[in-house]
């Protein structure tokens, strides 16, 4: 206890003097190797990468001061990253061979390592920094700003960058009521999905008649493709706990917790480790920061139903129920976690209160658009040469976050469509690229904000295929508690199943809308209300394929089977034989130096030749 | 208190009454079949919607749960509600298409059949409407079964799809199940009650005097656990001529319905 109490911080004062003191012993000059050991770059080895830098660094009396894992950086394209201070140099796809050119060249010799630069694909330009990386450039870092800074596992690395300070102000200088207008003023919204006013539900919970109240933060992120929460806990928890800390003071709550879905262990090990340190630090728990507020935060790990990620439901599970969503006609702000006042957020909400309340609501608002302000942060994935997580300043069309920051589509091919919102979203076409990435905007176009998944599609997607894929995955995620979702998105599955093989019946498109509909205006919970959104957008945009599918049993894209041909390209084949020893009908033939031919009559279109021909000469047409 | 416009015929009801305490009253006829006086509405089968009228947008509710909390104008017979009803019911008739109690309710909302196919395996026409599991819980207080799986998978079922430890045999599920799933059978050789289909078992307890069937011997059991005799006041009321007795007895339950918690 006496090790506890002698960190404790008894006030602001004592905070700022520690973080001073933090600050000089960290001189910019020093040596200093950051490793990333967000998700990403730790399923490419970086783990192992770190341990080989921390092993050189010890054997080395070159002065390195410290060897960090730090999280996400964004760019996981290019991981593992290393970033090597001072000079901020930015070294890309390092493997394990790398580890000792770097020590040797840059840490000891002070020199660039040319080779290991992020080098620009279409200038050939080298880039030392993050910040000569285009994919860095036009990003707007507020959330992510110490993502890939600072040790995750270091409340002094957070302190250091000024941490904590947000709360230290509005526990000391502010009211809660003005804590309130400041967010309030911020104009920011929620980030989990739904974009409603956080200032606005604050209130509405601190207004509610009942004690003790709650606060929740959301972590269940389940959507495909999407990591933007993950990063986050993974690789900067301390602001969320700031966040949530702050949103507690002004609502009123002395309990918080985490619901954060287990599948995310990096994520459930650092925020452990945050709240230990916060609590050793005085800034939770009881009489925070000499203020007499007290405020705790407990985890739950969830175990993996999409579901879960719905605020009824989510409640549901931390009660220890089954995790199934709940009418919301009595809203959680007056009636949600054990029958109490509770206002949830989602994590990356949470994460911008520190901002709001260091910087003020108004340099806040002056970010974004008319009715959405700030930043978002998407993880952008799918057929785009830069993946990875990017933040971006509201307004920001999706053209520049897809082509300027994502680098275009892969491969050379044409841009077909984004989805965005996650299962739950829409596809937008190539057309609505000039949208400008805003709240309501983006549901004027049938989609979606969501919670920041971004997934690109080119030219050989087949909507039908994406429309097939996300429902499929909402019916198997349905908790299965109303009738709409349950069976409605059953039928529509099975409309789909249909159209994909080529069997689609005239009328089969008005009654996936019919269905559509009606789970719209009939089921239970946010996410029955909007399933049927894959499918309702995609026949907004892309009709005609359906169309194509349906009535001439043709798949434009080329993608679901048995609707397209395969034909070998005399000039491409070597005659080697390979397909015409695989063809399991027989449909293939040919001799020795003559080019081989399918016979469609005879072909089942089932792909074999395609697979297994060494020259690519098999061609879908 | 609130009042409710329904279909035009306005009604006032308590404060925190549902809309479909408010039909009721107002004599208008909304289909449900998850909904139970006894139970807790969990507003699962999305039989009951209605229009509510937000002013400036309309809003499809459920009648069963929604709580009148102001003056509030809902629409039971308007184009967008009866679609919904009606699309929920097709969905429901496609589960369990044979189904007699399903087709009788469909009927009276004037849905004749269903377009689209059985795609769903429904065990015995369940339409999972969670009736069962919520009267076991809250009015018989064993939670011997519960839903299992989900979405497409959920059934109902006692813990492991075994047959149920917690369950007495009271039946109570069989009572309020509105589609006939589940059934109370007699084993009359081995003196037994099966709840049909957990394959829990009771015992039988048989009358002392003429060996009819009683209930089952748990439920004999709770009923006297749950059953509470205050001896002081049986011995002061044996002391009243039957007159003054029941005077007392009545002004003790006026005393107790006037109560607010009562």
């Amino acid at each position: 206890m006496t090790v506890l109490d002698a960190r404790r911080v008894a006030g602001p004062a004592d905070l700022e003097r520690e973080r001073q003191a933090l600050r000089k012993r960290r001189s910019s000059a020093a040596k200093r190797v950051r490793v990333c050991i967000g998700t990403g770059c730790a399923a490419k080895g970086s783990r192992k990468i770190y341990a080989m830098f921390a092993e050189a660094a010890k054997e080395l009396d070159a002065g390195v001061e410290a060897v960090t894992c730090v999280g996400c950086h964004g760019f996981c394209e290019r991981g593992p990253i290393v970033v090597v201070e001072p000079g901020e140099i930015l070294y890309q796809r390092v493997e394990e061979p790398d580890v000792a050119e770097i020590v040797r060249e840059t840490v000891v010799g002070g020199r660039v390592v040319e080779r290991l630069l992020y080098e620009d694909p279409a200038t050939g330009e080298k880039a030392a920094t993050a910040d000569q990386i285009p994919f860095y450039k036009a990003q707007e870092r507020i959330v992510l700003a110490h993502n890939g800074v600072i040790d995750p596992t270091s409340i002094e690395d957070y302190i250091a960058v000024g941490g904590y300070a947000a709360l230290a102000k509005a526990l000391t200088t502010m009211t809660p009521e003005e804590v309130l207008e400041e967010v309030a003023r911020s104009g920011l919204r929620g980030r989990g999905g739904g974009g409603f006013p956080t200032a606005r539900k604050w209130r509405s919970c601190r207004q509610a008649a009942g004690s003790p109240k709650y606060v929740i933060c959301n972590g269940d992120e389940g959507d495909p493709g999407a990591f933007m929460d993950r990063s986050l806990m993974e690789g900067n928890p301390h602001s969320i706990l700031e966040g949530m800390t702050i949103g507690a003071y002004a609502i009123g709550s002395a309990q918080g917790y985490i619901y954060v879905r287990n599948e995310y262990p990096l994520a459930v090990r650092h925020l452990r480790g945050a709240i230990e340190q916060s609590r050793q630090w005085g800034l939770l728990g009881e009489d925070i920061l000499g203020s007499g507020f007290c405020f705790d935060i407990r985890i739950n790990r969830g175990g993996g139903a999409f579901v879960c990620g719905e605020s009824t439901a989510l409640m549901a599970s931390l009660e220890g129920r089954p995790g199934e969503p709940r009418a919301k006609y009595v809203h959680t702000v007056e009636s949600g976690l054990h029958g109490k006042p509770t206002n949830l957020n989602n994590v990356e909400t949470w994460a911008n209160v520190p901002a709001i309340i260091n910087r003020g609501g108004e340099w806040f608002a002056s970010i974004g658009t008319a009715d959405s302000k700030g930043t978002k942060v998407f993880s952008l994935v799918g057929q785009v040469v830069n993946t990875g997580l990017v933040e971006v300043p509201m307004g920001i069309t999706l053209r520049r976050i897809i082509e300027e920051i994502g680098g275009g589509v892969k491969g050379g091919k044409a841009f077909k469509a984004v989805q965005t919102g996650g299962p739950s979203g829409g596809c937008i076409p190539a057309e609505d690229m000039d949208a400008r990435v805003d709240f309501d905007e983006l549901t004027k176009l049938g989609s979606m904000m969501g919670s920041g998944g971004m997934i690109v599609m080119d030219e050989g997607t087949c909507m039908v295929n994406v429309a097939k894929y996300f429902l499929n995955f909402l019916r198997s995620e349905s908790c299965g508690k109303c009738t709409p979702c349950r069976e409605g998105l059953a039928q529509m599955l099975h409309i789909l199943d249909r159209i994909a093989r080529g069997e689609g019946r005239p009328g089969d498109v008005e009654s996936l809308e019919k269905l559509g509909k009606l789970l719209e205006g009939t089921a239970l919970c946010a996410l029955g209300k909007t399933a049927a959104n894959p499918v309702l957008s995609t026949l907004r945009y892309f009709r005609d394929e359906y169309d194509a599918h349906i009535f001439r049993q043709r798949c434009p894209a080329k993608e679901c089977r048995g609707l397209f041909n395969y034909e070998i390209d005399p000039e491409a084949c070597k005659a080697c034989g390979i397909c015409l020893k695989n063809c399991p009908v027989d449909a293939i033939t040919g001799q020795k130096k003559v080019p081989h031919v399918i016979d469609q009559s005879k072909c089942t279109r089932c792909g074999t030749c395609l697979d297994k021909c060494p020259f690519g000469a098999v061609l879908k047409v | 208190m609130p009042t409710v416009t329904i279909d035009g015929v306005q009604v006032e009801v308590q404060k925190g009454a549902t809309i479909l305490d408010a039909a009721g009253r107002a004599g208008i006829w909304i289909p449900t079949l998850c909904y139970h006086p006894a139970v807790s509405s969990q507003a699962a089968c999305r039989l009951c919607m209605v229009e509510l009228d937000r002013g400036d947008w309309k809003q499809l509710v459920t009648a069963c749960n929604y709580p009148v909390r102001r003056d509030i104008t809902v629409s039971v017979s308007s184009e967008r509600a009866v679609k919904a009803r009606r699309g929920v019911m097709e969905l429901l008739l496609a589960r369990a298409p044979e189904n007699e109690q399903l087709q009788a309710l469909a009927k009276r909302m004037g849905v004749t059949g269903t377009p689209w196919p059985t795609v769903s395996v429904a065990q015995r026409d369940c339409i999972l409407c969670g009736l069962c599991t919520a009267v076991c819980e809250e009015v018989i207080g064993r939670a011997a079964i519960g839903f299992a799986g989900r979405g497409m998978d959920r059934a109902v079922s006692a813990p492991f799809r075994q047959p149920a430890e917690d369950c007495i045999g009271c039946g109570a599920c069989a009572a309020v199940c509105p589609v006939g799933t589940i059934q109370v059978r007699i084993h009359e050789a081995e003196g037994e009650v099966e709840i049909s289909p957990f394959k829990s078992r009771a015992k039988l307890l048989l009358c002392e005097q003429c060996g009819a069937r009683v209930v089952s011997v748990p439920v004999a059991e709770q009923v006297l656990s749950k059953a509470k005799i205050d001896w002081e006041k049986f011995r002061r009321l044996a002391r009243l001529c039957p007159e003054c007795r029941r005077k007392s007895t009545a002004a003790a339950l006026a005393l107790a319905a006037g109560s607010p918690s009562g």
